[in-house]
C-alpha cells in the first residue's frame, strides 16, 4: 500500500505544482511561479523535519504511520488540503501590487503560502515514512516516487485543454483517493495478526474513510459545477492587458483554450488598436482589429484587411523603412513572437512571397485562417538551421511583456549573436534585417542589439560593420536595420525619418543635431551612448565599456540568452536611487523577486535543517556528514535537470516543452536507476558518483556541439534524440539518493532528516540555477552539478569512516572544493 | 435608563462621527496635503503657483478607496480597483504644469479614472472635458465630481480614442491611459500650437511624460523625464 501511496501522491502533488505554476502565471506574473517552488520546498522539507523531531521523542513511529489506516488518513488529508488551499487562493483578494500599501495583503500572502504548502507537506510525509519504514527497499520507494512524479508532470499536457486549470486541479487532487477502497485488509489468519490488524484499520474506520472520500468527491463536483465552476475559475490579473480590454464595452471572449504552453484567449472588441511605431503624421484610420492574449498578456493582434490599402497605415510605422530599402522584396521571412503588426507591413510592401514562422500552434493556426497565408509552426531557430533559402527581408517582431522587467528571466534565442549570424547568413546579398522593440531609458535594449549586430557582422568578417547598421526611434519604440551590404543610399533613410517625424539614432555620418529633432530628450541619450559603444568597438575597448556602463547591455549568446535582463547586482544601489529610492519599484524585476524568494527559501531551509539538531541526543550527533551528502546529491540532481531544461529551450524554442520533456524524461530514467540500485552493494555508491562526475564533465565540454547538431534535425528526430540523450545521465542520477539512504544512514530519524536536506537542496538549487544562468551562463550549471556530486563523493570517502570529528574532513577538503567551483 | 439613552445616542452618532473623519476634509488631511505639496511637489521643482494651489486645495483622499484614504497623500500611485490607478501626486502636478495653462483653456482628458486629475485641471483652467470608457468608473466618478461641486468639469461615457468632436478644438489634451500610439483623431482635434501630454511606463514603476506640440503639419514630441530618471541618465552621461 505504501508504495502505491507514494506513487499516487507524488503523481498528484507534481501535477498540483505544475498547475499552480500555470495559475500563478495567469493570475499574477510568470516570475512569481518561483514562489510555487518555494512553497513545495516548505512542505516537503518540513515533513522530514517533523519526523526527525518525532524520532527523538517517540520510537517506532515509522511502523505506526506506515499502517494502512494512517496512510489512508494522510491521503484524505492531502486531498482536503489541496482542494481547500486552491479554492482559498482563488477567492482571497491577494493583489501583489497592493502589498506595499495594504498590510492585510501580507496576511493574505502568508495564509496562501502556508495553506498551499500543506499538500506538499503530506506528500513529503508519506515518502519520508516509506524511506524510514523500508530502509532495505529504498530503491523501490525511489522508483515509486520518481515514476509518480514523471507521470504527474505529463498529465497536464493532454488534460489541460479538456478541463482548464481550476477543474483539472480539483480532479487530479482526487487521484490518490483511488487507494481508499483498498485500505481494508485481507482476513487475518491468526489471533495475533487479527489484533494487529484491528489496530491498523477497523471496519468502522474503513467505512469512515470511504465515506470521507465520497464526501470529498461530492464537494468537488459542487465546486466544479456551481455557477459553471466560477469559484475555481482562474482569472488573469486585473493589471494585464486582457483584463483591461474586457472592461471596455462590447468586448467579448470568443474562445478560451488552456494548454501547458499557456492560456490563449481570443477577444473581439472595437477598442483593440495596436500600432506601435506609428508616425504622428499618419492621419487616417486604423483597420478593425481583434486579438489573442496568452496568459492574459502577450497580445497578438489581427487586422481585418479586406483590401491591400487597409494595410497602408503600416507604411507610416518605423519597421517599414526596412521594406523601403529592399524595394518590392521577392521573399520575406517574418519571425513572429507576439505583436502582429509585422504582417500588415509585409502585405503593404508588395512582397511576392511571404514565409511566416510562428512558434505557438494556436496563433499559427489563427494567422493561417485569418490571413490565408502559409505559416510554419516551428521554433524559428530550428527553422533557420534547417533552411537553406535566402530572403530579401527578415523581420523579427517581438515587443516583450506589458510590464518592463517582468520578462527578465525569459530565455530567448532570437536576439543572441548566434541568432543574428543565422539571420545574416539567410539574407540575399542585398538583404535587410528588421528588428523593432520598445524604447527604454536609460538606453539598454537598443545598445545591446546594436552591439549584437556589430559583433555578428564582425564574426562574419564584414569590414566596417557600422556602415551596415541603422537605428531609428519614435517616442516609445526603436527599429534596428541591418543590411548585408553597406548602406549606399542613406538619403532613403534620412528622408523617411524626416517625412515621418522619426529621429535617427545611428547611421554612419549623422550628427547630434539630427538625432534629437522630433522626439526630443534633454540630450540625445541613445545617440550618445551608441557613439560611445561604437568608439569602444573601434578601439577594441568594448569590454571596458560594458564593465563601466550602469546596466548590463553586453550582447547575449546562446550560452547566456537573456535579452531582457539588464540589472548589475554590483550597481543595484544606483539603480534603486534612479527609481526614486522606492523599494517596490525594484520588485518589477523578475530577477529581484527570485533573489528575494531565494533568501526566504534559504532561511526556511536553515530552520528546517537546524531544528531537529536541538532534539537529537549528543551520541547521535554525527549528522553533518549525512546532511552534506544529501544536500550535495539533491543539489546535483536539480542542477542536472535545470541544465537540460535550459539547453533544450534552444532546440524546442519553448520553455514549457523543454520543461516537460526534461522533467518527465529524467524522472522516468532516474526511477529506473533507483529500481536497479536495489541490486547494488554499498561499494557501488562511490563508483556511481565517480562515473557521474566524469559524465558531467564530458557534457560540460561537448554538449554545445551536440545541441547545435540536433537543431538541424527534422521531424520526430528532433524529439527522440534529446530524449535519448537524457537516458544515461537520468539513469545515473537515480542511484546516489536511494543508495545513500540504504547504506549511509542507520535510523528512521536520520532518513527523515536526509529527506529534509534533499528537499531543501533541490529547491534552493532550482532558484540558484536561474541566477547562475543569468550571470555566468547556462554551461556553468553543469559544472556546479559535477562539483556537487564530487562533494558527495568526498563525503562518502571521508565522512563515514567513523572519525570522531565529522567536521575534520570538511576542513581538509572544502578549500579544494571551492577552488574547483 | 439614562445610561441606556446615552448608549443609544452614542451609537446613533458614532457612524456619522467616523464617516466625517473618513470623508470630510479634516485638519489632519489638510496638514498631510500641505506636506505633500511642500515635500513631494515644490521641492521637486514644480513652481507654477496655480498648480501648487490646486494640489493644496483638492482633497485627494476623496478620490481614493476609503480603505486606502490614510495613504492618499503618500508619494506613490494607488490602486482604485479594476486594475486602475490614481497617479502619484508628483506626476499629476508635473503633467498639469507642462500644459502651461493660463486659466482660459479648454482641456480634454482621456481616461477620467478616479477624477482627481480632472479636479486639479478644473482649478487651473476654464473648462475640462473628460471621457471614461469604463461605465462603472464613469458613473462613480461623475457622481463624486458632482457631489463636490466641480461645475466646470463635463464628463462623458465613451471611447476617448475619437476625442470629443462636438467640443473640439482643444487647447490641450491629456491622455491618462497607456497607449502604444497617439490616436490620430486626437491630433486632429488639437489646435495649432496646442499641447497633448501622456505618461509613459508603468504607473507602479516609473513614469516619464511625453509632450506633443502641434506646429502646422509637424509634431514635436518632448520627452519629459520624470525626476526619478535624472540621476541615472546624468550618471550615464558623466561617464562619457
Amino acid at each position: 500500500m505504501i508504495f502505491l501511496a507514494v506513487f499516487f501522491l507524488s503523481l498528484s502533488s507534481i501535477t498540483f505544482e505544475v498547475l499552480l505554476i500555470r495559475v500563478f502565471s495567469i493570475s499574477q506574473w510568470n516570475h512569481l511561479s518561483f514562489m510555487v517552488i518555494s512553497i513545495a520546498l516548505f512542505g516537503f522539507a518540513a515533513s522530514g523535519t517533523l519526523l526527525s523531531i518525532l524520532d527523538t521523542r517517540k520510537k517506532g513511529w515509522e511502523k505506526r504511520f506506515s499502517s494502512k489506516g494512517s496512510v489512508a488518513f494522510f491521503i484524505i488529508l492531502y486531498t482536503v488540503t489541496a482542494i481547500t488551499s486552491f479554492t482559498v487562493l482563488n477567492i482571497i483578494p491577494l493583489d501583489y501590487f497592493r502589498l506595499p500599501f495594504e498590510p492585510i495583503q501580507a496576511f493574505y500572502l502568508l495564509s496562501v503560502y502556508i495553506l498551499l504548502s500543506l499538500p506538499f507537506f503530506l506528500t513529503g510525509l508519506i515518502t519520508s515514512i516509506a524511506y524510514s519504514f523500508l530502509p532495505e527497499k529504498t530503491g523501490f520507494v525511489y522508483f515509486a516516487s520518481m515514476a509518480g512524479s514523471a507521470f504527474g508532470a505529463i498529465i497536464p499536457i493532454p488534460l489541460l485543454p479538456l478541463f482548464g486549470e481550476g477543474r483539472l486541479i480539483i480532479l487530479t487532487t482526487l487521484i490518490p483517493l483511488v487507494l481508499i477502497p483498498f485500505v481494508r485488509l485481507r482476513m487475518p489468519s491468526s489471533q495475533s495478526e487479527r489484533n494487529d490488524m484491528q489496530k491498523a484499520c477497523s471496519r468502522n474506520k474503513h467505512l469512515a474513510f470511504i465515506a470521507s472520500g465520497l464526501v470529498i468527491a461530492f464537494i468537488s463536483v459542487i465546486l466544479i459545477s456551481l455557477k459553471g465552476g466560477a469559484i475555481i475559475q482562474v482569472k488573469p490579473s486585473p493589471y494585464k492587458a486582457f483584463s483591461q480590454i474586457l472592461q471596455f464595452p462590447h468586448a467579448r471572449v470568443i474562445e478560451s483554450v488552456s494548454s501547458i504552453r499557456g492560456r490563449i484567449n481570443n477577444i473581439k472588441s472595437p477598442y483593440i488598436r495596436f500600432a506601435p511605431g506609428l508616425s504622428l503624421k499618419f492621419t487616417g484610420m486604423l483597420p478593425n482589429q481583434w486579438a489573442i492574449f496568452k496568459d492574459g498578456d502577450e497580445q497578438f493582434t489581427f487586422y481585418n484587411l479586406s483590401h491591400q490599402k487597409d494595410a497602408s497605415f503600416s507604411k507610416s510605422t518605423l519597421p517599414f523603412l526596412g521594406y523601403l530599402l529592399s524595394f518590392n522584396p521577392e521573399h520575406v521571412l517574418l519571425l513572429q513572437h507576439g505583436g502582429g503588426s509585422g504582417i500588415p507591413c509585409v502585405l503593404a510592401s508588395g512582397a511576392r512571397k511571404i514565409t511566416i514562422v510562428e512558434q505557438n500552434p494556436q496563433i499559427a493556426r489563427a494567422i493561417r485562417i485569418h490571413y490565408s497565408l502559409p505559416v510554419v509552426n516551428q521554433n524559428p531557430r530550428a527553422f533557420l538551421a534547417r533552411s537553406n533559402k535566402r530572403f530579401n527581408v527578415i523581420h523579427v517582431e517581438n515587443w516583450g511583456t506589458s510590464i518592463p522587467g517582468a520578462a527578465t528571466l525569459n530565455q530567448e534565442h532570437l536576439f543572441t549573436i548566434e541568432a543574428f549570424t543565422e539571420y545574416l547568413k539567410h539574407l540575399t546579398e542585398q538583404g535587410i534585417l528588421i528588428i523593432s522593440r520598445k524604447l527604454l531609458l536609460p538606453p539598454a535594449d537598443s545598445l545591446r542589439l546594436w552591439a549584437t549586430a556589430y559583433s555578428s557582422l564582425r564574426s562574419l568578417e564584414i569590414k566596417n560593420p557600422e556602415s551596415h547598421i541603422a537605428l531609428l526611434r519614435n517616442w516609445d519604440t526603436f527599429t534596428l536595420i541591418v543590411s548585408k551590404q553597406s548602406f549606399q543610399k542613406t538619403s532613403i533613410i534620412k528622408d523617411f525619418a524626416r517625412n515621418q517625424n522619426f529621429d535617427l539614432v545611428f547611421l554612419q555620418g549623422i550628427t547630434k543635431e539630427t538625432a534629437n529633432r522630433f522626439n526630443i530628450f534633454d540630450e540625445p541619450y541613445h545617440f550618445l551612448e551608441i557613439q560611445r559603444i561604437s568608439h569602444a568597438y573601434r578601439s577594441s575597448t568594448e569590454k571596458a565599456f560594458f564593465n563601466d556602463y550602469l546596466l548590463d547591455v553586453s550582447p547575449q549568446t546562446d550560452i547566456r540568452p537573456f535579452p531582457n535582463r539588464f540589472i548589475k547586482w554590483s550597481r543595484l544601489k544606483e539603480i534603486y536611487k534612479s527609481k526614486g529610492s522606492r523599494l517596490y519599484t525594484l520588485f518589477m524585476s523578475g530577477e529581484i523577486v527570485v533573489a528575494v524568494v531565494f533568501f526566504e527559501a534559504l532561511i526556511i531551509s536553515i530552520l528546517l535543517l537546524v531544528l531537529p539538531l536541538f532534539t537529537i541526543p549528543k551520541k547521535e550527533k554525527k549528522i553533518f556528514s549525512h546532511i552534506l551528502y544529501f544536500l550535495s546529491v539533491g543539489a546535483g540532481f536539480m542542477f542536472v535537470e535545470l541544465f537540460f531544461i535550459k539547453k533544450y529551450i534552444l532546440i524546442f524554442g519553448d520553455p514549457v516543452i523543454s520543461f516537460t520533456v526534461v522533467i518527465s524524461g529524467i524522472l522516468i530514467f532516474s526511477s529506473i536507476g533507483g529500481f536497479f540500485s536495489q541490486r547494488l552493494g554499498h561499494k557501488s555508491l562511490r563508483y556511481t558518483l565517480i562515473v557521474l562526475f566524469v559524465f558531467l564533465i564530458l557534457i560540460f565540454l561537448g554538449f554545445d556541439t551536440i545541441v547545435h547538431r540536433i537543431l538541424g534535425f527534422s521531424g520526430i528526430f528532433q524529439y527522440i534524440v534529446p530524449i535519448l540523450l537524457l537516458m544515461p545521465l537520468g539513469f545515473l542520477v537515480g542511484f546516489p539518493f536511494p543508495l545513500g539512504m540504504r547504506y549511509l544512514l542507520k535510523s528512521p530519524g536520520q532518513r527523515a532528516h536526509a529527506w529534509t536536506a534533499n528537499g531543501c537542496a533541490s529547491v534552493l538549487t532550482s532558484i540558484l540555477a536561474a541566477q547562475i544562468a543569468l550571470s555566468i551562463g547556462i554551461n556553468a550549471i553543469i559544472a556546479f552539478a559535477a562539483s556537487a556530486y564530487f562533494l558527495a563523493f568526498l563525503v562518502t570517502v571521508h565522512g563515514f569512516r567513523g572519525s570522531k570529528n565529522p567536521f575534520s574532513f570538511c576542513s581538509r577538503h572544502f578549500q579544494g572544493f571551492f577552488k574547483l567551483l | 435608563m439614562k445610561r441606556s439613552l446615552l448608549t443609544f445616542i452614542i451609537l446613533l452618532l458614532l457612524p456619522s462621527i467616523l464617516l466625517a473623519e473618513i470623508q470630510g476634509d479634516s485638519p489632519k488631511y489638510k496638514h498631510q496635503r500641505e506636506e505633500m505639496v511642500l515635500k513631494q511637489i515644490r521641492r521637486r521643482g514644480i513652481s507654477d503657483e496655480k498648480v501648487l494651489n490646486a494640489m493644496a486645495q483638492v482633497p485627494r483622499h476623496f478620490f481614493v478607496p476609503k480603505k486606502l484614504s490614510y495613504k492618499a497623500y503618500s508619494d506613490h500611485p494607488l490602486p482604485i480597483g479594476e486594475g486602475q490607478t490614481i497617479s502619484q501626486p508628483y506626476i499629476v502636478a508635473l503633467m498639469t504644469q507642462y500644459l502651461g495653462l493660463t486659466g482660459s483653456e479648454r482641456v480634454l482628458e482621456i481616461g477620467t479614472g478616479s477624477g482627481y486629475q480632472a479636479a486639479i485641471l478644473s482649478k487651473t483652467t476654464k473648462e475640462v472635458y473628460t471621457i471614461e470608457i469604463r461605465k462603472k468608473l464613469y458613473e462613480r466618478t461623475s457622481k463624486l465630481l458632482k457631489s463636490h461641486d466641480y461645475k466646470n468639469i463635463i464628463t462623458r461615457h465613451g471611447d476617448g480614442y475619437f476625442g470629443w468632436n462636438g467640443a473640439a478644438p482643444f487647447d490641450c489634451i491629456m491622455i491618462t491611459a497607456a497607449v502604444n500610439h497617439i490616436p490620430p483623431p486626437l491630433l486632429k482635434q488639437l489646435k495649432n500650437k496646442g499641447k497633448l501630454i501622456l505618461p509613459l511606463g508603468n504607473p507602479f514603476s516609473y513614469q516619464n511624460l511625453v509632450l506633443v506640440t502641434k506646429r502646422d503639419d509637424d509634431y514635436t514630441v518632448k520627452q519629459i523625464i520624470g525626476v526619478l530618471f535624472v540621476p541615472l541618465t546624468g550618471y550615464a552621461l558623466d561617464k562619457k
